[in-house]
């Protein structure tokens, strides 16, 4: 069929009066001129007319060719059978409000949830061809899951090596803030040093200017920037002229040589609104330095498959060449769109399909009203049954009257949806929020949710739609002779107790669900983390280095200036700072070789976590010294490099003996490096996230090290907030080019730490609530229904000398068996599904005896409360008034 | 029925490909003129039945091989004028060079060698 006929038919079918009038007429002038004809050819003129007349057969059957022809009869009929079902449901508004209602809950809590995996794992990176971009990154061949970032000289023989990837690029892992001054008030932005290829590898050009060269990659050369459009519009005004212009970074000219477009968004950690080029550093030479993310476009013609083929081959090659370096190590290449989302996909998948109990029990409330009134509906369908129209007509009917309540439903709830994700928003945990190389700052209802939400509506409407229509028709015959009601066939609803207990057992899912993920993160906050988060102000500075990672500090005099600045503020108790803040997601590790250890070789070379802080750290954050002291004032640079050590870090390397006085450097055995003096132990915090078990770790004082970003922490004697102020300005004096930025309470950081855990725990609370609230009435409407349709039978007992209390007991025995058996399907559903929460749970198992008791006790507790309401009102049936009414 | 022995009824399936290279021959004709076009080229041995002649013509509406417009005949009567579209013409391309080669075949097998 053309488009031209499409249209001629949909056109047709739309207009079908139109269409008729138009066949009318032409048939009217086809038999006028035939009549004509028959006249000119010698008949009279009555002849004529008549036999014209004739010849054209029955009009009504040409017009039904016609139409078959000419137009969709079938879309005609769903016009038809849409209009009846408004018809209908409009006469029963009360029914239709409880079905859209309930429908909307459903459908809008399914949208929401659909919307939030839309919005962050769902959604495309910004660039173009973004399944042809991919990361690299540095494995052990024996832990290939596991993916760590990699060293400039290993990348450099990857690029040089690899022929599947048009272009590579790396960039800085970490990044950091950068410190804008100049005209405006300083301020610190997210900024990344990148490869001149990086820009190449994402597709994306710049809107004004350029982007990097690879000569700009070398030290000297790379006082060059390019700005994101943001941060153009925002601190330059939007300025046209921006390009070729001079800009202080870092208290050092830099000058502007491009900006990006409004659409170019990159976010790996942080959204990055600056880029310089990666102006390698004496410490970037090294190996072993691995602090790159490296990205990749594959080649037009490369699949994913012969990349990660082809740099095995680099890889064991790597491996041979550099043994000390390399040994042990390979290369995995990762879809871009696949980093950091796996995880997080089947968190939300998973939320998705509890979500769903949460429909199915809305669907089966529905198809429970639809039951009721297809009973009382019996007649009606009877008397049409007996019209001639056909079985398929009739379910047609019943199912495109569910389907317009589905649809109402679903267009209800995109309504409570769009509330819903703005509601959430807010409340989108870090790990939703940072999902590498998307931007999270808006939950839309787009094409994808529309698609999503129709399918969903169109699937609830045949699903509760298909069973009451077919039973209803299957009823519908022997209703009509029947006339009356007896209490025969289905009277105890043996099909509505069953969607009962259904919604029982899905709602058990869903409650058994929400209540472990609030005993895990209830457990999980009294982990104790080895710190006082109470009372302690944190603010983030960024302090660049010449050496990046391994110090001196660019300001050898901060922690002094902490002190003697920020330590005097009144209330201020203890003051410091530390490179990697304890549960705020940071880190670091190095390798180190211990004194008088033997030489464990490339494969076994011990390591720990690392940071460096300034004095007073454990004093600050509450941090319990073992043994030894802190650090002092006296280590400074020019004294001799000490550490202070875990409790783990002690216990492993010196299970039997004290710690204090021992030495161990960083790197391996044969590197050259100043010894380190262990001064003091403390006891283990859980740096790395309350669930996770402490592992070695040491620390080294800021001004013998560096680190290029710093979190100063200020433990205070009230209020935290209260200090913002004061202590800002105490650090302009310090360090009036670098402004400190994300102010935040140490109890936040640690209340966030538990938020990819807390997020789910609130939807999973919400759904609950949503599950139980529907069974609730999807309980009182079928015990309801079941005590008028018993009420003859209960009239009976009565009269037979049945007191009210046998009769409560009948109600409510009858619906306390369904709601037992639901339950006992709900447990066994429970455990064996809950398990996909895995590592979400913390302490607690999916099938928790004590969990699943109490919420089995909840919803029968429920159940009867549901089920009193209407067996009060059979109680008070009229035995007389009962048995002349059957 | 005004049907006189000589007169044939078309086969099914055949009108429409009537239909088409009827008004390839013309610019544009009304149902009525369609009828009588056909009659009167096959020698008034093939008689279009109204009742077949509407239903066919939405059918190749339907399809898009032939399009409608409202104009006015010379005697200025409303009327629909049907014409046929460029991929009518390929239908009719086709279905003729399928009634040939079926048609040969036929008589191959029919008429005395």
């Amino acid at each position: 069929m053309t488009l031209r006929g499409l249209w001629h038919r949909l056109r047709s079918t739309i207009r079908l009066g139109r269409f008729d009038d138009d066949l009318a007429d032409e048939m009217q002038l086809h038999v006028e001129l035939r009549a004509e004809k028959l006249r000119r050819e010698g008949l009279s003129p009555d002849e004529a007319a008549r036999v014209a007349q004739r010849q054209f057969g029955r009009r009504l059957a040409v017009r039904e060719h016609s139409r078959d022809a000419g137009t969709f009869v079938w879309l005609d009929a769903l016009r038809q059978d849409i209009r009846y079902a408004l018809r209908t449901l409009r006469r029963s508004p009360g029914f239709t409000a409880a079905a859209v209602v309930t429908l909307a809950l459903g459908i809008g809590a399914n949208t929401t949830m659909f919307s939030v995996m839309n919005a962050t794992v769902l959604q495309r990176p910004p660039y173009p061809d973004p399944e042809r971009l991919a990361t690299l990154w540095r494995i052990q061949t024996k832990d290939p899951e596991n993916i760590n970032i990699v060293s400039w000289p290993n990348f450099h023989d990857w690029r040089e090596r690899s022929r599947t990837f048009a272009s590579l690029a790396i960039l800085d892992s970490a990044g950091r803030g950068y410190n804008l001054t100049g005209a405006s008030e300083p301020e610190q932005v997210p900024g990344v040093r990148v490869t001149a290829s990086f820009f190449t590898v994402l597709g994306v050009a710049p809107m004004l200017g350029r982007t990097f060269t690879v000569d700009e990659e070398q030290p000297g050369a790379d006082r060059v920037v390019v700005l994101s459009y943001g941060l153009w519009k925002r601190r330059y005004g939007a300025d046209p002229t921006i390009v070729g212009r001079t800009i202080p970074i870092d208290s050092r000219p830099h000058v502007v040589v491009g900006v990006m477009p409004e659409s170019f968004r990159f976010r790996l950690g942080s959204e990055r609104e600056l880029w310089v080029p990666a102006g390698w550093t004496k410490g970037d030479q090294d190996r072993t330095a691995n602090s790159f993310v490296a990205i990749g476009r594959l080649r037009s013609d490369a699949a994913l498959a012969q990349a990660q083929s082809e740099l095995d081959t680099i890889g064991r090659a790597l491996a041979d060449e550099y043994p000390v370096e390399n040994g042990g190590t390979s290369v995995r290449v990762v879809p871009l769109v696949d980093v950091g989302t796996a995880r997080l996909r089947s968190t939300l998948l998973l939320m998705l399909g509890i979500v769903g109990f949460v429909l199915l029990i809305a669907c089966a409330n529905v198809a429970n009203l639809l039951l009721a009134r297809a009973a009382s509906r019996a007649r009606e369908l009877g008397i049409r049954s007996a019209l001639g129209a056909g079985r398929g007509r009739i379910v047609r009917q019943l199912l495109t009257e569910s389907v317009v309540l589905a649809c109402a439903g679903g267009a209800t709830g995109l309504l409570l949806a769009y509330s819903g994700t703005r509601a959430l928003l807010p409340l989108l945990p870090a790990n939703l929020r940072n999902v590498p190389f998307r931007t999270v700052d808006r939950i839309p209802i787009d094409g994808g949710v529309l698609a999503f939400t129709s399918a969903v509506a169109l699937g609830c409407g045949l699903l509760f739609g298909l069973a009451p229509a077919l039973a209803s028709f299957r009823s519908s015959a022997p209703r009509l002779q029947e006339g009356g009601r007896g209490f025969t066939g289905d009277s105890k609803g043996r099909l509505r107790y069953t969607l009962v207990a259904s919604e029982i057992a899905l709602t058990l899912v869903v409650l058994a669900g929400a209540a472990v993920m609030v005993v895990s993160v209830a457990r999980l906050l009294r982990v104790d983390p080895g710190l006082d988060p109470h009372n302690v102000l944190v603010l983030e500075m960024s302090a660049p280095q010449e050496d990046l990672y391994n110090g001196p500090p660019g300001n050898p005099r901060l922690c002094q200036g902490l002190r003697e600045q920020v330590g005097s503020v009144p209330g201020v108790v203890a003051v410091s700072a530390i490179a990697h803040l304890p549960l705020s997601g940071a880190g670091a590790g190095r390798g180190v070789t211990i004194e008088n250890q033997p030489d464990p070789g490339p494969r076994n070379q011990p390591g720990a976590g690392y940071t460096v802080a300034c004095p007073d750290l454990l004093k600050t954050l509450g941090i319990t010294l073992a043994a030894g002291r802190e650090f002092t004032v006296r280590d400074t640079v020019d004294a001799p490099g000490v550490v202070l050590v875990n409790e783990t870090f002690a216990r492993r390397h010196w299970p039997t003996q004290e710690a204090v006085g021992k030495r161990f450097k960083i790197g391996r055995y044969d590197r050259d490096a100043p010894w380190l003096t262990i001064v003091g132990v403390f006891k283990d915090i859980r740096h790395n996230g309350l669930d996770t078990a402490p592992v070695p770790s040491f620390i080294r004082p800021y001004p013998q090290a560096g680190w290029p970003f710093i979190s100063i922490v200020v433990k205070t004697s009230s209020a935290p907030e209260t200090f913002i102020a004061p202590v800002k300005r105490a650090l302009t004096v310090i360090e009036s080019e670098r402004p400190v930025s994300a102010v935040r309470t140490m109890e936040d950081v640690v209340g966030r730490s538990v938020s990819s855990r807390r997020f789910p725990m609130l939807l999973l609370s919400g759904f609950a609530v949503l599950a139980l609230v529907l069974a609730a009435v999807g309980i009182a409407g079928v015990v309801g229904y079941s005590v008028v349709q018993r009420t003859p039978e209960i009239g009976v007992r009565i009269a037979l000398g049945a007191q009210r209390r046998d009769v409560l007991r009948l109600i409510l025995g009858h619906s306390l068996a369904w709601t037992l058996g639901g339950i006992a399907v709900g447990v066994g559903g429970a455990i064996g599904l809950l398990r996909l929460l895995g590592s979400l749970l913390y302490d607690v198992k999916a099938g928790d005896p004590f969990v699943l008791g109490a919420v089995s006790a909840i919803l029968v507790g429920v159940a009867l409360a549901a089920s009193y309401v209407p067996a009060r009102r059979a109680m008070r049936v009229d035995a007389v008034t009962a048995l002349r009414q059957s | 029925m005004t049907r006189s022995p000589d007169r044939d009824d078309i086969p099914p399936g055949t009108l429409e490909v009537l239909i088409l290279k009827t008004l390839t021959r013309h610019d544009r004709l009304h149902g009525f003129e369609i009828a009588e076009s056909i009659q009167a080229r096959s020698d008034d041995v093939l008689t279009v039945e109204e009742g077949s002649l509407y239903p066919a013509l939405q059918r190749l509406l339907g399809k898009g091989w032939i399009s409608d417009t409202w104009g006015r005949t010379p005697e200025n009567r409303r009327a629909r004028y049907y014409r046929v579209t460029a991929a009518g013409r390929r239908q009719l391309d086709r279905e003729l060079e399928r009634y040939h080669r079926v048609a040969r075949a036929i008589a191959r097998v029919l008429l005395p060698a």
